[in-house]
């Protein structure tokens, strides 16, 4: 059982605050300042989850928020660190990845399987007979694998930032708070930022002199450097990656910054690495660096007996730091044949703990009733770098391992910096930064505190600099590194019964990785995909150097030879919610949007607008749509179209650029008249479609589809670029509102709102186009067909368009007009045999197979298409659009995309169909083969269950083949 | 005070202001609103840490063509060779040029616009060979966001950085907001910071709701015209 120590143990903790929170069902309590992991580990809480092959129990093992063995689930978010999650009041926190209780896991008997069960065994199982894979999968992925997503969780609220800043120091140790510190003299300004609650690294809690006194005298004094706002600090933040020009996402909370920092400095020291040995995983082995963190920050005591291994001095100040807080130290076994003398080691020999050099740790052997660790046994270390026989045994409940350290050097990786083993030091280190990134202290092998302090100034004065604030002389470098002595070559000591783990992640252990090198995965970035060493949650933090280290012995070569793994972002795991952020998705509403709604109207989405579908309860949707059709072609009826692009086409070279863009001839196109408008991009393809109005001889206002506009205008403004004609184009789509108001009534019903404008049919016939005021708005009135009645398009004003609505709802109450939606318009324009561009076309339609040769001037010299649908016309058609109708209702109707079948073959699909109430049959649009499209021809289409559906082709319109009703 | 829904003109935004309570007066054939159902010192005091306020029934036009400039220092129209910054004018208008052939004229910061009507009255399509009218009051709404924290909130929506040693006075950022395009020009009211924020008419319920999501956090609130004025009264004349 864990207590907590006395102060000053325990800095980070308000012990005022205490608090109450559940793991497992079960109530404990804990302090403000703790984390999850640090409370648990005051009460004394072992395991905190399972392993995720198998089911091993797991505790803490570096508190640094790295491995799988503390991921816990919070409040229904699985898969946290338990060392990230600050302690709150009620947090429900459980372990993961367990069947039963998290004490007693029923898969925990795989680990008795693990011979059966090597790195890559289900590559080579499950797969025969083929038929039961989906059967295992279903069950491997049910016992593999982490904690579970809740579907029924409330959305938690994440969104982003952008920041900004001259220097970013990533990283707050002695390092980073020198280089911030620097930077910010240099008049910088400087963001720094640190994973963890409180600036100052390994100096809030590292042993690094016999006393422990000198860490917190230069945490003090650097702290000092960026106090008074100089220095923007903020901490429980990672850095996720370095990108481009240093782009670089920071992640702190629930926000997610996009930083853009003109200078780099990472200082973000190193990883404290695993010794190698059986039974390494055992809740109750840590590393030093975490048993130190434990004492320092949290005033937990870590054990009661314990047995530090070491590679270097850093497991002589962690055995004093245990000594201090009242912890028996068994013993310590120092791995190097002759330790070197040195302050901490003499103040260790002077508190009387045995020291056993030239040895290791044989196992941790595990307890007889619990999952912790109940003693550790040794071995000497022979002259072949492997364990002899014969072993002492000493009774403990803590394991502390010191097994030297790799930097934490992903950032500049993905920077561009070089990784280079240095058989010397036995440590990675950093070669070549790129341009504007600068690196120091440990992370690049300075472990002399003072020497990380020095080198963390230069950075930070050249980060600086390169930022454009250059300020006083550069500061010298540092003089004295201490970058060797801190790593031995082979601190791996396998055992013939196994659980010797590499990859806590992946439960990968010594001989899995041998016998993966074994079968030929012998380059590092094949072993690493075959046995999934490094792709856990820790990334390989902690068994990335092991592996290679495994690997260069394996194949006789030397650690600098076999090279290193490429490190990718994210840095840290980062969660979906990060990832998405806020949504903007933002909804375009036309002047009427709110009119619609108060109507009743159902909207649907239209590219980003959103339009009324029709009107009224949706269960009568269909009878509502055919009295809006009726309304329309009886009486008068307004639809707002102020969703269709609208496009100011102006200068004196309009009238050549509107012939160039479109296949139609615009060139002695009267002013006061409009003309259709059919689009084709270079392929022939049919893309767009609407009118074009000459308001001017300079100007031509165009209409475009809603969903095209967008690209219409694109491709407007690309060609005149190329084409450099006086002539400027804006989309005006927004500024306009536009009704059509449309039936036999409608020039009655306008005539009551506008006098400036001749609205007889001698005075504004079909086509005609006219500039005037209605209900004292100034418009822009087209007399239209679209749905083959007589019809006004009114284009106003954005800002007047509900005034206008308003206006001609009122005027034609006594006419009992109606509004009518999009699916009304589809089936009177369909009545119509008009067309709707990327309904009935598609990505391949050329005018000649939607029978829309009209549409084509044949003898001006270019449009945008034109040697592509000459070419095809040469070539002859292979489908062509007609209209049809249903002969006998009783076989069923086709819905849209339904297949038309000629002797078993696809000819075409229904590209619209619909049931007229107006005519009393049902008729549509479809592709047939050329031959077919003579009407009278009978056509098969498949409908709905593979019925054949038997329709008969017939000339279009199918509604006023005459035009009479529109031109009235 | 105006009925919203009685004037010839309304700003997209007027049902999202009469349902805070907003009472409204006219202005150029709109209804704008004066306060946003809070006292006006309360809203006076939001403008300060961070406001936003709709400007929409506000003059303004705007022009495009390879002979703009020749054409608006015909009419008089001071504009200076620098696109992305706003050049000041006499009567209190300010115009944004956006690009060599491209300006967006804002009428003055009470809701005048006499150099805009005298602009509109002087542009025919006959007259401006080279130089085209564009309706800037129906393309674009047009809002105002004032305050301490208002760099901060842009910074949850546009990745420019508006902050004074980067984004100066008369600074514009042709940009994205929210996923918008959109026009940011810093035009700070004194010492309160303010950006006037212009982008697709359309789509201004979305921008609206989407910068109130932005600005809970730092306590941002709707404000009206007469929480401007009173910024004004103390002296925040406007520096962009």
């Amino acid at each position: 059982m864990m207590s907590r120590l006395p102060e000053p143990a325990g800095r980070l903790l308000d012990r005022s605050a205490p608090f109450e929170f559940r793991f497992e069902g079960a109530r404990y309590r804990g302090f403000r300042g703790d984390t999850v992991a640090s409370a648990l580990a005051a009460n004394g809480v072992a395991v905190f989850s399972r392993s995720f092959k198998y089911h091993r129990p797991r505790g803490l093992h570096s508190l640094a928020g790295l491995d799988a063995n503390t991921l816990v689930t919070v409040d229904s978010a699985p898969n946290r660190f338990a060392e990230r999650v600050p302690l709150a009041p009620g947090l429900e926190v459980a372990g993961q990845n367990y069947w039963g209780t998290l004490r007693h896991d029923r898969l925990a008997v795989l680990g008795a399987l693990h011979r059966f069960l090597p790195a890559g065994f289900y590559y080579k199982a499950f797969y025969k007979p083929r038929w039961t894979w989906p059967l295992w999968a279903r069950l491997i992925r049910r016992i593999a694998g982490l904690g579970a997503v809740d579907t029924g969780a409330a959305h938690g609220y994440f969104d982003k930032q952008y920041l900004f800043c001259d220097v970013l120091v990533v990283g707050a140790g002695a390092a980073g708070l020198a280089a911030a510190g620097q930077a910010a003299a240099s008049g910088a300004e400087v963001l720094l930022v640190d994973e963890n609650a409180t600036p100052g690294g390994a100096l809030l809690w590292g042993r690094a002199d016999a006393d422990g006194r000198r860490a917190d005298e230069i945490r003090r004094a650097l702290l000092e450097g960026i106090e008074g706002g100089a220095v923007r600090v903020m901490t429980e933040t990672a850095c996720l990656g370095c990108y481009a020009d240093n782009w670089l996402p920071l992640l702190c909370g629930n926000r997610l910054f996009k930083l853009r920092a003109k200078a780099l400095v990472v200082a973000t020291g190193c990883h404290e690495q695993p010794l190698v040995f059986r039974n390494n995983d055992l809740p109750g082995v840590m590393l030093g660096s975490a048993a130190q963190r434990l004492i320092a920050l949290y005033g937990v005591k870590p054990g009661h007996r314990a047995v530090v291994a070491t590679v270097n001095d850093d497991g002589y100040g962690a055995a004093l730091a245990l000594l201090d807080a009242g912890v028996e130290v068994a013993a310590l076994v120092d791995l190097r044949p002759a330790p070197p003398r040195s302050a901490r080691a003499d103040a260790l020999a002077a508190r009387r703990v045995p020291v056993h050099a030239g040895a290791a740790l044989w196992e941790a052997v595990p307890g007889r009733t619990g999952p912790g660790v109940a003693g550790a046994r040794i071995a000497r270390i022979g002259e072949d770098g492997a364990c002899a026989p014969g072993v002492d045994s000493f009774a403990c409940d803590l394991v502390v391992v010191c097994g030297g350290y790799a930097p934490a050097a992903a950032l500049l990786h993905q920077a561009g910096a070089a990784l280079s083993y240095d058989q010397g030091s036995h440590m990675f280190g950093i070669e070549r930064l790129p341009a504007h990134v600068f690196a120091a202290g440990a992370v690049t092998g300075a472990f002399a505190l003072d020497a990380a302090v020095e080198e963390g100034r230069r950075a930070g004065w050249l980060a600086a600099r390169d930022a454009g604030f250059e300020k006083g002389p550069e500061p010298a470098g540092a003089s004295n590194r201490a970058t060797a002595g801190w790593n031995i070559g082979w601190p791996i000591f396998p055992h013939l019964e196994g659980h010797a783990f590499v990859d806590f992640d992946e439960d990968l252990q010594v001989h899995d990785v041998e016998r993966a090198i074994e079968e030929g995965y012998d380059h590092i970035e094949l072993l690493k995909r075959f046995t999934t060493n490094g792709m856990g949650p820790s990334q390989g933090r902690h068994s990335a150097l092991a592996a290679t280290r495994l690997l260069a012995r394996a194949t006789a070569r030397r650690v600098d030879e076999t090279g290193a793994t490429t490190v990718r972002p994210p840095v840290v795991p980062v969660t979906i919610g990060h990832l998405a952020g806020r949504s903007f998705e933002p909804v375009r509403y036309t002047a009427m949007h709110f009119r619609h709604l108060e109507a009743g109207a159902k909207m649907m989405p239209a590219g980003l607008w959103l339009r009324p579908e029709f009107y009224g309860e949706r269960r009568r949707r269909a009878a509502l749509i055919a009295e809006e059709a009726r309304n329309v072609r009886e009486n008068v009826g307004l639809i707002d179209v102020s969703t269709l692009g609208g496009l100011d086409v102006r200068g004196p070279d309009a009238a050549e650029f509107m012939n160039r863009m479109y296949t139609f001839a615009y060139l002695k196109q009267p002013v006061g008249r409009s003309r259709y408008v059919l689009m084709t991009d270079v392929a022939g393809v049919i893309v767009d479609d609407g009118v074009a109005c000459r308001l001017h001889e300079a100007h031509f206002y165009v209409t475009a589809t809603t969903s095209g506009v967008d690209s219409v205008y694109r491709e407007m403004l690309w060609y005149n670029a190329q084409w450099r004609l006086r002539v400027d184009v804006t989309n005006v789509t927004a500024a306009l509102a536009a009704v059509n108001i449309a039936g036999p009534n409608s020039r009655a019903v306008l005539e009551t709102l506008c006098d400036d404008v001749d609205l007889s049919p001698e005075g504004f016939p079909y086509m005609g186009v006219r500039e005037g005021h209605v209900a004292g708005s100034p418009a822009l009135l087209l007399r239209v067909g679209f749905v083959g009645e007589l019809g006004y398009e009114v284009h106003v004003p954005a800002s007047r368009g509900e005034a206008l609505w308003d206006a001609l709802m009122e005027a034609g109450a006594e006419h009992g007009i109606r509004p009518f939606g999009v699916e009304a318009q589809r089936l009177l324009r369909l009545e119509k045999g008009h067309i709707i561009v990327g309904q009935d076309t598609d990505g391949l339609t050329t005018p000649h197979e939607a029978d829309m040769a009209w549409a084509i001037a044949g003898k001006k010299p270019f449009y945008v298409g034109m040697r592509s649908v000459r070419m095809q016309a040469e070539k002859g058609l292979t489908r062509k659009l007609v209209g049809f109708e249903i002969a006998d209702e009783g076989e069923g109707r086709p819905r849209e995309c339904h297949l038309v079948i000629r002797d078993g073959t696809i000819v075409g699909r229904v590209t619209s169909v619909a049931r007229s109430p107006n005519l009393n049959r049902t008729i549509g649009l479809a592709y047939v083969a050329p031959d077919q499209a003579e009407p009278g021809q009978r056509i098969a289409i498949k409908a709905d269950g593979g019925r054949m559906v038997t329709a008969t082709v017939v000339a279009l319109p199918f509604f006023d083949p005459d035009g009479a009703r529109q031109e009235a | 005070m105006t009925a919203p829904d009685a004037s010839p003109r309304r700003s997209p935004l007027y049902r999202t202001l009469a349902a805070l309570g907003a009472l409204f007066e006219p202005l150029n054939g709109y209804a704008a609103a004066r306060g946003c159902g809070r006292d006006v010192l309360d809203e006076t005091a939001a403008a300060r840490t961070l406001g936003l306020a709709d400007l929409s029934p506000f003059p303004r036009t705007g022009f495009k063509g390879w002979n703009v400039a020749p054409w608006l220092a015909a009419q008089g129209a001071a504009l200076g060779a620098e696109s992305n910054r706003v050049w000041p004018q006499a009567d209190g208008a300010r115009i944004a040029r956006l690009a060599p052939g491209e300006v967006l004229i804002l009428g003055d910061r009470a809701g005048g616009g006499a150099l805009v009507e005298s602009l509109d009255a002087a542009w025919t399509m006959a007259a401006a060979d080279g130089c085209f009218r564009v309706a800037r009051e129906e393309t674009h709404c047009w809002l105002l966001v004032t305050g301490a924290r208002a760099e901060e909130m842009f910074a949850k929506l546009c990745a420019v950085d508006l902050r004074p040693a980067s984004f100066a006075a008369g600074a514009v950022a042709q940009t994205n907001v929210a996923r918008l395009n959109a026009i940011v020009i810093r035009g700070d009211l004194g010492p309160v910071p303010a950006f006037d924020l212009l982008a697709d008419i359309a789509s201004a319920v979305y921008l609206w709701e989407a910068l109130i999501d932005a600005m809970a956090e730092y306590d941002g609130a709707p404000i009206g015209l007469a929480a401007l004025r009173s910024l004004a009264q103390e002296g925040g004349a406007a520096s962009g």
